[in-house]
């Protein structure tokens, strides 16, 4: 040995070998691009250029006035809209009927969550063909006397964003049942037992007893649903990239587009930093509620 | 007991509905050529495995796959490395500045990589890893690992100080602990860790996008991507493509289920 491993100097030198890899990785590839974003929303810059000109809130200003930025926030709220629609609403049913089945229940369960792992994009190749104006959807509504619903999908300025939105929540609506399952299984059974004895129904032992003891997990999963939506790119990119015209707009394709297609950096950053900013605070509110819970 | 199949029936239909998508995938991509015709779940009846192989020969998916395998697996084992010794430190060795350090991977999990995907691709770019697997396996590592940080750490907490400190008292070197001592015992953590971080990285698309536009140094999502916008209309070449991707994650949750859906839970705030 070299050094005694219990000099001081060692025992000084200890944490920062542990923690070196880390944060050195951490730091050059994770941070400093956050403070960059930051930085570069400052600047009219083509991202190539070594001279970068500082304009100050220029950016902002522009942000306020693009009518095309309000465009894709509308349809990032609205796409978030829905998925908390299926993924909170149609989850929680959904965990909660599983939480009554015994048999058969890791069967139903895996088809559930198995679309979880699947790639998103994988998830929009998929989805890109069942939404084919003569693919899987349009031939299903015919087939059960909804013809008068068909649309082709992708295309129409009026379903496109429900229907990529849908996609979405197909793909992760899985997770937000796992927390509920999880969720559940920490609600008294004897709740349920004194609540059976009073004569209620399931539906109202539902009401009364589920909905108020799984409170502070639905919040979680409405805001982890939420910043979700807000991190969407690869579905939209992969089907739509936007379009037809800007109807699928999102936030995340719009900075995209700008920033890495247009080389217009400086604008493109601006919106990432909008982004960072409504993640970061959802995210806050998200382990403030987990950490309260976990007391 | 009427109640208990309707509750069954309606689970089985939602169920159903949950796996179709990626069963119709699967019928489209084993059918001929000639069996398109038929409505889309009507199984395959003279299974074909032509399309995968043309798939995995001509549309390179060969390439992309190997490309998918080494960053996904580099990924998994560095950042069991990486985050557990970070998370060793933490809860184990005294020193100061320890809450600075651990507020500042707190906000790494709030740090969605959609926002800072331009500034980050200048980072690679001005350390010259742009179109290779290290830059993409930084970038990854970085803007995940306060994830697993966190997670070794409230693993390590649960592990009884006093083993801890026997160890250091029979003279073992901090190092030596943590090898010998504290990770056998942690691999739950391990074991969630190396597939969660597998799995992110096998899917991503958006930093793959940007760190490798060259063709040979492709991921199956920038593959998959690239094949869909030439083949536009090749529904069973792009049906076995898909498969190729999905298939390796779905045999790997379907062994590893119990893992998957703790991790998850754990793992959700990415």
């Amino acid at each position: 040995m070299l050094l005694d491993p219990d000099s001081n100097f060692a025992k000084r030198l200890n944490p920062v070998l542990f923690l070196l890899p880390a944060m050195a990785i951490y730091l050059v590839f994770a941070i400093y691009p956050t403070i960059s974003v930051v930085e570069y929303s400052f600047t009219d810059w083509d991202g190539i250029n070594p001279k970068r000109e500082y304009i100050g809130l220029a950016n902002y200003e522009r942000l306020f006035t693009d009518k095309i930025f309000w465009e894709a926030f509308r349809n990032t709220f609205v796409w978030s809209g829905v998925v908390i629609v299926i993924n909170v609403g149609l989850g929680l049913v959904v965990a909660a009927m599983l939480a009554r089945v015994w048999k058969a229940r890791l069967i139903i369960q895996t088809a559930i969550v198995l679309p979880v792992v699947i790639s998103p994009m994988a998830v929009a190749t998929i989805w890109r063909w069942m939404y084919q104006p003569k693919g899987v959807v349009n031939l299903v509504l015919e087939a059960i006397g909804l013809g008068a619903l068909k649309t082709p999908w992708l295309g129409s300025p009026d379903a496109v964003l429900y229907a990529l939105a849908f996609a979405h929540s197909w793909s992760t609506v899985g997770l937000s049942v796992i927390i509920f399952l999880a969720g559940l299984q920490a609600v008294d059974e004897d709740l349920y037992d004194a609540a059976r004895v009073d004569g209620a129904t399931p539906v109202q032992s539902f009401r009364y007893v589920t909905l108020p003891a799984l409170r502070p997990v639905t919040a979680v999963v409405f805001i982890l649903t939420l910043t979700q939506s807000f991190k969407v790119f690869d579905i939209v990119w992969a089907t739509t990239q936007g379009g037809p015209i800007r109807f699928s707009e999102i936030l995340s394709t719009y900075m995209y587009k700008r920033g890495a297609l247009e080389n217009d950096y400086g604008y493109g950053a601006a919106i990432g930093v909008a982004l960072l900013v409504i993640v970061s605070l959802a995210t806050i509110i998200y382990m403030r509620i987990q950490h309260r819970e976990e007391q | 007991m009427t109640g208990r199949y309707a509750l069954l029936f309606v689970l089985g239909v939602v169920a159903v509905l949950m796996a179709s998508p990626l069963v119709l995938t699967l019928f489209s991509s084993l059918k001929p050529t000639t069996e398109l015709v038929n409505p889309p779940w009507y199984p395959p009846f003279d299974v074909t495995f032509e399309h995968y192989i043309r798939v995995w020969n001509e549309g390179k998916f060969s390439r992309y796959f190997l490309n998918t395998l080494i960053i996904s697996t580099v990924d998994a084992i560095a950042m069991i490395g990486i985050a557990s010794l970070a998370a060793y430190a933490l809860v184990f060795i005294r020193f100061r500045g320890k809450s600075v350090v651990q507020i500042l991977f707190l906000v790494g999990l709030m740090i969605p990589v959609t926002a800072i995907i331009l500034p980050l691709y200048s980072v690679v770019r001005s350390v010259g890893l742009v179109n290779t697997h290290l830059g993409v396996i930084l970038a990854d590592l970085a803007l995940a690992v306060s994830v697993f940080i966190f997670l070794f750490s409230s693993y390590f907490l649960s592990v009884p100080k006093a083993l801890h400190e026997a160890a250091r008292i029979d003279g073992a070197t901090e190092f030596q602990t943590y090898w010998r001592v504290i990770m056998p015992i942690a691999r739950p953590a391990v074991v969630t860790t190396a597939l969660l971080e597998f799995l992110w990285s096998w899917n991503d698309l958006l930093l793959r996008l940007l760190l490798l536009p060259r063709d040979e140094m492709r991921t199956l999502s920038v593959g998959l991507l690239n094949f869909q916008g030439i083949m536009t209309r090749d529904v069973t070449g792009l049906s076995s493509g898909t498969m190729i991707m999905a298939l390796p994650v779905v045999l790997l949750f379907l062994v590893f289920q119990r893992h998957f859906v703790r991790g998850m839970t754990q793992g959700a705030v990415k």
